[in-house]
């Protein structure tokens, strides 16, 4: 890859790598932080890396293991309380952007390689052979987390939805 | 697919990153290049001066080893010479001792 090309791929690449990373943490400054680290690696290994699928692949790669690491380092821990979420009786014509915006914060609170394997299956529609490759684990154990990772979500959301009919009753 | 994967995949669907994003990364790059050829002449130019340096270093180390071997030579040649001019010094006062004793006794 020459220095064209790879202003080509930050430009063409960008929304992917931010939006992974953003997902990640649901933290726009540490996904832009992510983010800006992981384009600069390749440009520190552009010689290596060629155009196209490979580079896409080495850029979500990448990413993931960049956002599992700044996690550790940083002891970034995203316990998400239910009291947290939006309150969805309060703003019913938003409901869908309410719903996804718990979700994205749910799924911010997961354990990082559940997190990882949701992130890459629904946001970068990738197969479970394909995120078996991307994050080095065997496509049985990307099915465990991916099931494990949709029902801890579904349990959250559960309980919160108790939440807020409980509430509705009480008043 | 059901509706909570389509909710899933609605959620996490790509999003801009902040305006200027491409801009900066390129900067970053730019910088960093510059950085990194400034290394080679840094680390090239601290190679001649460490080499000089330790050329300087290993001459005057040869040097003083050359100097102490001359002082040590001279310390050897003084010693010497001093034990042959004690020999001389000794022949002679008997030699004087012999002829002193000839002429009180003829």
């Amino acid at each position: 890859m020459t220095k064209n090309e790879f202003e080509s791929v930050v430009r063409e690449h960008q929304k992917m790598v931010y939006s992974i990373a953003c997902n990640f943490f649901h933290n726009d400054a540490i996904a832009e932080e992510v983010a800006q680290d992981v384009f600069l690696q390749l440009f520190k290994q552009h010689r290596t890396v060629q155009l196209g699928t490979h580079c896409v692949a080495w850029l979500r790669r990448s990413t993931v293991h960049r956002c599992i690491d700044a996690m550790r380092r940083s002891s970034f821990r995203q316990e998400i309380q239910v009291d947290c979420l939006p309150d969805i009786a309060s703003e019913v014509p938003e409901t869908d952007l309410l719903l996804q915006e718990s979700l994205r914060r749910l799924i911010a609170s997961l354990p990082e390689k559940p997190r990882a394997v949701l992130i890459l299956r629904y946001g970068e529609d990738m197969d479970v052979e394909e995120i078996g490759r991307t994050l080095q684990m065997p496509a049985r154990t990307v099915w465990s987390h991916l099931q494990r990772g949709t029902a801890m979500i579904r349990e959250k959301a559960m309980r919160y939805l108790k939440e807020k009919v409980l509430e509705g009753d009480r008043r | 697919m059901s509706q909570f994967e389509r909710d899933l995949r609605e959620s996490l669907r790509h999003r801009e990153p902040p305006s200027g994003f491409a801009e900066k990364v390129l900067a970053k790059s730019r910088e960093s290049e510059t950085r990194h050829t400034a290394r080679p002449w840094l680390a090239a130019a601290a190679a001649v001066f460490l080499m000089i340096g330790g050329g300087i270093f290993v001459e005057q180390q040869r040097q003083q080893a050359k100097d102490e071997k001359a002082k040590e030579q001279l310390m050897v040649a003084l010693r010497i010479t001093g034990s042959k001019l004690r020999d001389v010094q000794e022949r002679l006062s008997t030699i004087q001792q012999r002829a002193v004793q000839r002429q009180s006794n003829p």
